[in-house]
């Protein structure tokens, strides 16, 4: 079953906090479905789960019942995602905000694949621009790249200045 | 003051000589010539009160001309040696007026000319020191003035490098960007990252495609 990653979850370091986040959830409701079964009074209070995994779960809550069941499929779900998804990095010259991250994640999910994993570098040396890792392949359309690659047209700049 | 005493001795030594030498004129002169009326006299007086006989009073004549002349002779003699004398003595005291008038003059000279040459060796010590002083004033000025050049010229030369600096700065960022403008693209703001990223993506989003299929 194809599970669409909310765009906050973009490497796969985001996937595996999010299945334990998720696990830690299973294990909570089966605690308290437990305790509901034997009608304990005492309860725990939910834990304290991020955006990302809120998120997954409201997603995940509006085409399948919340059950031990679901949840537990949920988990195999992300494991196997996170076994099988392709993952590629990009490095960028600062470290990315949070919008510029998720910016990216939405296009590389469009555009190349839904279920692709995005793990971000920073390396001040590229001045800018990106240079995208997958695999063996490495794309780079940094600035310095670009700079170096144009370096004979800067004495020509530099006399019409 | 010395030479006009001189001076006044001299004349007088002059005067004195002129003196005796008159004197001894007239008594050569009353020697040689006599007077006229005197012996006519004498023989006037003679002839009135004695009548001698012309050999008793030649022999008279010849006598009293003979005592005459050794007296003359004598008188003569004694003025010889007392203007020789005389002249000796001028001679003497004249030289050693001179003696002491030349020493006196050399004693002055040599005090006028020590006194000169201590005044010339003050004047020229005070202008050493004079000129000793002008020159480390000088010195001290020009050093001075040196020191000032120097400063404002190492000031002129950093506010000189500094504007240089300044322009090539302005002219090197402003070739960079116009590098980077023209290298990078128009369509460039470095301000807008995502923006641009996700362009670079869309650009070359065949080839990063074929990429990745390659890949897998």
């Amino acid at each position: 079953m194809k599970l669409k990653l909310p765009g906050s979850i973009a490497s796969s370091q985001d996937l595996t906090a999010l299945l334990i986040e998720i696990r830690e959830y299973s294990h909570w409701f089966a605690h308290e479905s437990i305790k509901k079964r034997v009608d304990a009074k005492h309860s725990s209070a939910t834990p304290t789960m991020s955006t990302g995994a809120m998120e997954l779960l409201r997603d995940w809550k509006i085409k399948h019942q919340i059950s031990q069941q679901s949840l537990d499929e949920l988990v195999k779900t992300l494991e196997d995602y996170c076994k099988t998804a392709p993952s590629l990095t990009i490095t960028l010259a600062m470290s990315p905000t949070s919008s510029l991250k998720t910016a990216l994640v939405t296009w590389c999910r469009e555009n190349i694949a839904p279920d692709v994993l995005v793990a971000f570098r920073f390396n001040a040396t590229i001045l800018g621009g990106l240079v995208v890792h997958f695999g063996s392949h490495v794309f780079d359309w940094s600035f310095r790249r670009q700079i170096l690659a144009n370096r004979e047209f800067f004495p020509e700049v530099l006399r019409r200045v | 003051m010395s030479i006009t005493f001189l001076q006044i001795f001299l004349l007088i030594n002059v005067f004195l000589i002129g003196a005796v030498f008159a004197t001894a004129l007239r008594h050569a002169y009353a020697h040689f010539r006599p007077h006229s009326h005197d012996s006519e006299k004498i023989h006037q007086t003679a002839a009135q009160v004695v009548h001698l006989s012309p050999k008793v009073r030649d022999s008279l004549l010849q006598s009293a001309q003979d005592k005459f002349q050794t007296i003359l002779n004598h008188s003569a003699e004694q003025l010889e040696r007392d203007l020789k004398a005389t002249v000796e003595q001028l001679n003497s005291r004249l030289e050693k007026l001179g003696t002491e008038i030349v020493g006196d003059e050399m004693r002055r000279y040599r005090m006028d000319l020590d006194q000169l040459r201590k005044q010339t060796e003050a004047n020229i010590t005070g202008a050493q020191t004079e000129i000793t002083e002008h020159q480390t004033d000088l010195k001290a000025k020009i050093d001075k003035k040196q020191a000032e050049l120097e400063a404002k010229l190492v000031e002129e030369i950093a506010n000189e490098k500094k504007i240089l600096i300044q322009q090539i700065d302005t002219k090197l960022a402003d070739a960079v960007a116009s590098f980077l403008t023209e290298t990078l693209g128009h369509n460039i703001d470095l301000g807008a990252q995502s923006t641009y990223l996700t362009s670079m993506l869309e650009e070359h989003k065949t080839e990063l495609i074929k990429g990745i299929n390659d890949e897998t």
